[in-house]
């Protein structure tokens, strides 16, 4: 937990070698893995390959390489003598506790709301909902126009896309819009 | 027939209010369609394209050529204002736009950016009446192993829009590779990371990831900190585009328009790669260095002017030669055959009235997009004065209008929400975005184009210096990378 | 632009009430999936028809492109699409007969669609550069015995790909795959381009996609694969050179809906496609584009359609080109 969550939400005390030991060691494993694992069982080469340079299987496993190398060097830098500067700018706001978790984890269920609504309920009215949770979860300050946005916007984008642009906006199997 | 001769009937062609019209009216178009997310400047030439079948050949690709460079210049706008690139070429005018944007300079760098595209666009089209017929034969000799060093060459550029770490730069530039390589092999057709799905089989769309890359990480931004922006100033303000601001920003806007002219000559690059060349060489040669990534408006200019100087000359390989440079001028020769003319060398003899006509109408344009452009900053400045948490969820829903827009794909939205996760812990751990794009544009440049080469030759390497084009760009990218080594050793550049 | 769709708009909210009572297809704006980008021949092709087929159809046709992959993303679009008519594809030869042959792991097969028309035929033509030394089908072959012949084409699983290796094989090249080499380009005007640049040799592709080249004097076309001359293409055909078996070589361009769709609707395509082809534009600008406008009926079709996916099959399979991964 403790890696997973400083990748995500970086830590207080953000130096340069906190950042790079935490980058070094992530970096090396996904190469590792992709060199062991994900190259070997998901990218396809056909038996009759002539030369090795001409493989579906050589540039990943060139590019597989280029980050191993990189994530050695995060690590030597990060174990490399010399003073570790705690990073300037940090506008990482701590003071909340468990709430912007909360909200990011909420952002990412609207996010896969939409994708199982998308097909289903129709573009316009997912995206109105999208907004209408976006905007509170975001506690705005204007409430009414937001929910009037939220009505209006996708309405015009919907007109915009699907009339003047020709494009067809998928319309869910419930409400169609003319 | 004279010059003189040939440029009296370009203008009998166009000299009808019609003909400008059209021009106009493209422009209006291409500029509106620009600046929305999604609806890149492709789109709307293939929608246009349908329209102009009953116009006359002049009219119609006048009409097009003016959609085209409309959205080339649209597509800045809301790169600025909101950090979503209209178009994929104006992703690297986010990197110092949207920047001055959080200052409260809009404004300036709207101004900015329209003025620099005028100007490219100035310069590309003087190229393309100038030197059309010698850069086309020069284009011409550019093939695979050419291509290959070109766009090692580009690769450098990653090296200066990676920040403050060149080493997180890089991670970020493979990541963009390894994405890249998501797809059918182009050799063997067989999968690579595709996990047997139809969607991945096309690769991830350019678009999705783009955009999910840029916008959607400032979203989840605002969900992790939803008043992290309050007490700075958003609004557009007065701030203007100065003429000083123009006069110090010349040198990068010529050097920008030259670098478009050149890539966009040679059929293939496209636009992006030319405007993050053109940044990366302001950069380079700034006094300023060290604020650019953070609101520089040369940085700015250089970007716009890359991306606005390739917009003129991707007609040069066009009208010389026949051969489309990239998707849009595909479109539009699609436009030429329709009315049963055949851009090539042929077409100058043949049908040079309409050359010059288009030629006229290319001045023109320069002109006209100074003025519908301006008309577009005034229409759109409203955008920075929009609350942030109402503008927010409005750009969440106009990226995901916009992103299934693009190839009328659910799944490219799915694409946009997981790359927006990937940019925002990107982000978080300080990793730069632009290394990220411009990796995976020039990745699969690179790998095909090595490839192809290795085939014309039966595997044999030494086709990748077989001639002084490669040469000249193994020598500048051997040159840069010694300049970055030894800028790092020296610690300018910050290795870590 | 607006005006026409706002036209369409109030046409559809007086269709919607005066239609109400009889509910029979189409009863909304249909939407027609181009499996290939925009600016190309199949979405020229599709746009230009698309006017007269939904004069005749009486509802917008909604145009979709959905690429990548071959054409494979959008097929597959369509495949999954519920079969009620209101989701159809423009198919193409590289979508629906090259690919089908060529490839093991495409997600879908033929008998997943239903066609209901073939209407346009594009001739293959086969060209060199002019300063090649080249003048002939069986230079060509000579200068393939010697080595270092090599073809273009706009990806694995295209026409141009299945083309180029069916030709020599034709004219009598025994492996053509290994005598030759095929260097794969992205899309078909890169194709083009790497001929007229010397990356590649010859290549055999759509007529209209060479059209502009042959006519500028920058390529040399070497033989055309119709019965018929190509106007424009001073070659010989393939039965002046005694290979009618490439006859089946042609691009086409049709419409197929999913598996499960209904025979009246079915039907209905049959009616508009019919009274679309009359459409003097569409004509003209197909006949510009270079193509032969030939509308089939679905048996027709279908017919055709396996046909050239048989020939294009046993060709893999005795070559050895199907891609398994």
């Amino acid at each position: 937990m403790g890696l997973g969550v400083s990748t995500f939400g970086a830590s207080l005390t953000m130096t340069q070698k906190s950042l790079h030991l935490r980058l070094g060691i992530a970096v090396s494993l996904g190469a590792l893995f992709l060199i062991l694992h994900a190259i070997p069982n998901y990218v396809y080469a056909p038996s009759n390959v002539r030369n090795i340079i001409l493989s579906p299987l050589f540039w990943p496993y060139v590019v597989a390489g280029l980050t191993a190398i990189i994530g050695l060097s995060l690590l030597f830098t990060a174990f490399r003598p010399g003073e570790d500067v705690p990073f300037e700018n940090e506008d990482v706001v701590h003071s909340d506790g468990i709430t912007p978790w909360l909200r990011l984890a909420g952002l990412g269920a609207i996010m896969l709301v939409t994708m199982f609504a998308l097909p289903r309920v129709g573009m316009v009215w997912t995206t109105m909902l999208v907004f209408v949770a976006c905007a509170f979860m975001f506690r705005t300050r204007h409430p009414i126009a937001a929910v009037v946005c939220a009505v209006v916007v996708p309405l015009l984008l919907y007109a915009f896309f699907a009339h003047v642009a020709g494009v067809a906006i998928p319309q869910g199997d419930f409400v169609r819009l003319p | 027939m004279s010059l003189m001769d040939s440029l009296a009937a370009g203008f009998a062609l166009v000299g009808n209010i019609e003909a400008f019209f059209m021009l106009f009216v493209g422009l209006v178009v291409g500029v509106v369609a620009g600046a929305i997310p999604g609806l890149s400047a492709t789109m709307a030439v293939a929608l246009t394209l349908p329209f102009t079948f009953a116009m006359t050949p002049i009219n119609a690709i006048l009409l097009l050529l003016g959609v085209y460079k409309g959205g080339i210049f649209g597509g800045s706008i809301p790169a600025i204002l909101i950090k979503t690139p209209g178009t994929p070429a104006s992703s690297a005018t986010i990197l110092d736009g949207h920047p001055m944007a959080e200052r409260g300079e809009a404004g300036r760098a709207l101004g900015m950016a329209l003025y620099a595209s005028c100007t490219a666009d100035a310069v590309s089209n003087l190229a393309l009446i100038l030197f059309a017929g010698w850069l086309a034969s020069f284009a011409l000799n550019f093939g695979p192993p050419e291509f290959f060093a070109l766009i090692l060459f580009s690769l450098t550029i990653i090296a200066g829009v990676s920040g403050e770490s060149l080493l997180r730069g890089a991670l970020s530039a493979l990541a963009g590779l390894l994405l890249a390589t998501v797809g059918l092999d182009l050799v063997y057709g067989t999968n690579r990371f595709t996990f047997g799905s139809p969607n991945m089989m096309g690769g991830l769309n350019f678009i999705a990831v783009l955009i999910g890359l840029f916008a959607i990480p400032e979203i989840i931004a605002m969900a992790w900190n939803p008043v992290a922006h309050l007490g700075k100033t958003r609004a557009l303000g007065k701030s203007r585009c100065s003429w000083a601001d123009y006069a110090k920003s010349f040198k990068s806007i010529i050097r920008g328009s030259m670098i478009g002219v050149f890539l966009g000559s040679i059929p293939g690059i496209g636009a992006a790669p030319a405007a993050f060349l053109s940044y990366s060489e302001a950069r380079r040669t700034s006094k300023n260095q060290a604020n650019f990534g953070k609101g520089e408006i040369e940085g700015v200019a250089a970007s716009e002017a890359g991306n606005n100087g390739v917009a003129g000359a991707t007609l040069i390989p066009l009208l010389a030669l026949g051969v489309p440079g990239d998707v849009i001028t595909a479109i539009i020769i699609g436009a030429f055959m329709v009315h049963g003319l055949q851009p090539g060398p042929m077409m100058f003899v043949l049908n040079v009235d309409i050359i010059y006509g288009l030629f006229i109408g290319l001045i023109v344009s320069s002109v006209f997009l100074l003025f519908v452009g301006s008309l577009a900053i005034r229409g759109f400045r409203f955008v920075a004065d929009v609350p942030k948490r109402i503008l927010m969820p409005g750009v969440l829903v106009l990226c995901i209008y916009g992103v299934f827009a693009v190839n009328n794909n659910i799944f490219d939205v799915g694409v946009m929400f997981a790359m927006g996760w990937v940019g925002y812990i990107m982000m978080r751990n300080r990793i730069p975005a632009a290394p990220f794009l411009i990796a995976f544009i020039l990745g699969p440049l690179l790998e095909d184009n090595f490839r192809q080469a290795m085939l014309m030759s039966g595997s044999d390497p030494i086709i990748l210096f077989r001639g002084p084009i490669t040469w000249f760009f193994w020598a500048l990218t051997l040159l840069t990378v010694f300049a970055i080594t030894r800028s790092t050793l020296r610690k300018k550049v910050p290795l870590s | 632009m607006r005006l026409r769709t706002l036209g369409s708009v109030l046409a559809l909210g007086v269709g919607l009430t005066a239609g109400a009572a009889v509910a029979e297809y189409p009863e909304r704006p249909i939407n027609m999936i181009i499996p290939y980008g925009a600016g190309g021949a199949t979405d020229i092709s599709a746009r230009t028809i698309a006017e007269p087929l939904g004069t005749a159809a009486g509802r917008p046709l909604i145009m979709a492109n959905v690429t990548g992959a071959g054409g494979a993303t959008g097929s597959v679009a369509v495949q999954n699409a519920k079969p009620d008519g209101y989701t159809m594809l423009f198919a193409r030869v590289g979508s629906h007969s090259v690919n089908p042959a060529m490839k093991a792991t495409l997600p879908y097969t033929l008998d997943d669609f239903r066609f209901v028309t073939v209407y346009e035929i594009n001739p293959v033509a086969c060209a060199v550069r002019p300063d090649s030394g080249i003048d002939s089908m069986d230079d060509l072959v000579a200068k393939v015995a010697e080595g270092g012949v090599s073809y273009s084409s706009s990806g694995v699983g295209s026409l141009l790909h299945l083309a180029g290796a069916m030709v020599l094989k034709e004219f009598g090249v025994e492996d053509p795959l290994n005598e030759a080499t095929h260097i794969p380009q992205q899309g078909g005007g890169a194709a083009a381009t790497a001929v007229l640049n010397g990356t590649a040799t010859f290549i055999c592709t759509n007529t209209s996609a060479l059209a502009n080249f042959v006519s500028n004097d920058q390529l040399k076309a070497l033989m055309v694969t119709t019965e018929t001359p190509v106007v424009g293409f001073d070659a010989p055909t393939a039965n002046d050179l005694g290979k009618p078996r490439l006859n089946a070589l042609v691009g086409w361009t049709g419409i197929a809906g999913p598996a499960g769709l209904p025979d009246d609707v079915s039907a209905k395509w049959g009616e508009w496609i019919n009274s679309a082809a009359q459409d003097a534009e569409f004509n003209e600008t197909m006949q510009s584009m270079g193509s032969v406008i030939d509308v089939m009926s679905p048996e027709e079709a279908v017919d055709f359609i396996n046909n050239q996916y048989s020939v294009f099959r046993a060709l893999v399979d005795e070559l050895g080109m199907r891609v398994e991964g």
